[in-house]
Formats: structure tokens, sequence, C-alpha cells
């Protein structure tokens, strides 16, 4: 089961950072190394408002067949719409997987309705 | 035969007892809507929500042949001792109404006092102000 092709009514995109290590020396002087090529960490949070009940299911069931936090999978076209630069900048310098970074947020708004908040992070 | 109402033609009652000296009356019906725009869409769109029910009343402050206060029933649910507050009984039974002749154009729903104003001014009659809002179904709606 792929992750719902919905398409979210708010995104929030943190693009994570390289892996970089930072000394510092007792005189002030500070050195950095930098550990890969890749930027890493970065963190996708996707709400879906206002959906139906049926389509807040689809969110917990790919949650139980991804084991939670542990597997990874791509995201639909549908979750990047609405955003005209290039799709790649919304992921890493590189492709890209994502996971769960917790559980996805449910909140009821009335009969039949819900509010989804899915919290993702990039992996490779 | 055509007709255009007038205030004349309005009649509030508590409880099915219509209470004397009702200057103004309202109710207000809210749609709550929940938004269902989603991202790379240009226009609007929403689903119903829930849908609420809230008026408002001024009556003059009157006393009958009987020395029966006309506000007593609307004040008593707000203005009263004790430390009991409000509880869920304390529901008011409104039924807003249209003459027409012998025919009724009401609106009746059960409702709380949210608020109630008291007052005296020199060279005023003294009024009182009800806020009221619904509570559950309409229990009639014949405005049609």
């Amino acid at each position: 089961m792929a992750f719902p092709s919905l398409t979210p009514t708010s995104r929030q995109f943190e693009t994570g950072d390289y892996p970089i290590k930072t000394f510092k020396s007792q005189s002030g002087a500070e050195v950095r190394i930098l550990y890969g090529s890749q930027r890493t960490n970065m963190k996708l949070s996707l709400s879906y408002s206002n959906v139906s009940d049926a389509n807040t299911e689809l969110f917990i069931d790919h949650f139980d067949e991804t084991k939670g936090t542990f597997s990874v999978f791509d995201l639909p076209s549908e979750a990047l719409a609405g955003w005209g630069g290039n799709s790649d900048a919304l992921d890493a310098s590189g492709s890209n997987e994502w996971r769960y970074e917790a559980a996805p947020q449910v909140a009821s708004v009335r009969p039949g309705v819900s509010t989804v908040t899915v919290a993702l992070v990039g992996v490779f | 035969m055509a007709k255009v109402y007038t205030g004349r033609d309005g009649v509030m009652q508590l409880a099915g007892v219509t209470l004397a000296k009702v200057s103004s009356f309202s109710l207000q019906s809210d749609l709550e809507t929940l938004e269902t725009t989603t991202l790379s869409e240009n226009i609007r769109s929403y689903s119903p929500g829930i849908l609420g029910y809230s008026g408002s009343a001024n009556l003059l402050y009157y006393k009958d042949d009987s020395n029966a206060i006309n506000t007593t029933n609307l004040l008593n649910k707000l203005i009263k001792t004790g430390t009991a507050g409000v509880s869920s009984s304390d529901t008011v039974e409104l039924t807003l109404r249209w003459v027409d002749g012998a025919d009724n154009n009401d609106i009746k729903l059960t409702a709380y006092i949210t608020s109630a104003t008291i007052g005296a001014s020199t060279g005023e009659i003294v009024s009182v102000s009800i806020s009221f809002v619904g509570t559950g179904a309409l229990a009639t709606a014949t405005i049609s």
C-alpha cells in the first residue's frame, strides 16, 4: 500500500543540513569537518484538513504497513501539489525516501470528518 | 392574501405562554463551514459543518395585575442566589412567532439564556435584554 494520494491543505518543509561536526579550541578557533556530500534530516509536515474518515483511515493503514517509523516509502506527486519549483528541491540533494517521524495525528472535527497531520523525515 | 409582516405581528412565547411587553426579538442561524481547499487550488471550497442558533430579545420590565413580572422566568436562569450556577435543566422553550390571522409562522427552540441585562436610567423605561443560544435541533420551523 502506497502513501495516500491526497493533496494536502498545508505543507511545511525543513531542508535539513549536511553532516558537519564542529570543534572549538580553547583559543576560540573553530574547525568544521564535513562528513558527507548529501544533505540529511529533511523534514516534511503534511496536513490534510477536513478529510473524510475513510481517507483518514488510509494514513493509519499506511502507518501500520510501514511498521510505524521503521520502513521507508516514496511520496506521491500530490504531496508536492502547488509547489512551483523543481520537485527535487523539496527532497534531499539526490533521490531519497521518507519515513514517519511520528505517528499520524488525527483530530476529529465532526461526524465523518477529521484532520490528519503527518510528520515525515527524509532518509537515504 | 399578500402580506408584509411588521412588529405588530411578532409574538414571543416562553414555554407556550406569550410574554408581555416584548419590544423586539431576533434569531440568527449560523452554519460552521469547514474549508477543504487544498494546495494547488485557487478557489476556496468548503464542507458544511455544525449548524447552530442564537438570538436576543428586549422586553419592558412589566408587572401585570396579578403582580407577576413578565421577565421572571428568563432572568432567573442567570440572576439567582446560590453557588450551583447554571445546570443542564436551566433551559427555556422559546417560540418566535409571526402571526397572520389564524396562521402562525413559528420557530420553536430549546435554549440557554447566555446573558441578561437589566438596569434603570433616569427618564427611561426599565427594559431587560437577553441573549440566548439554542441547544439541539429546532422543534418547529414553520416559517415558509
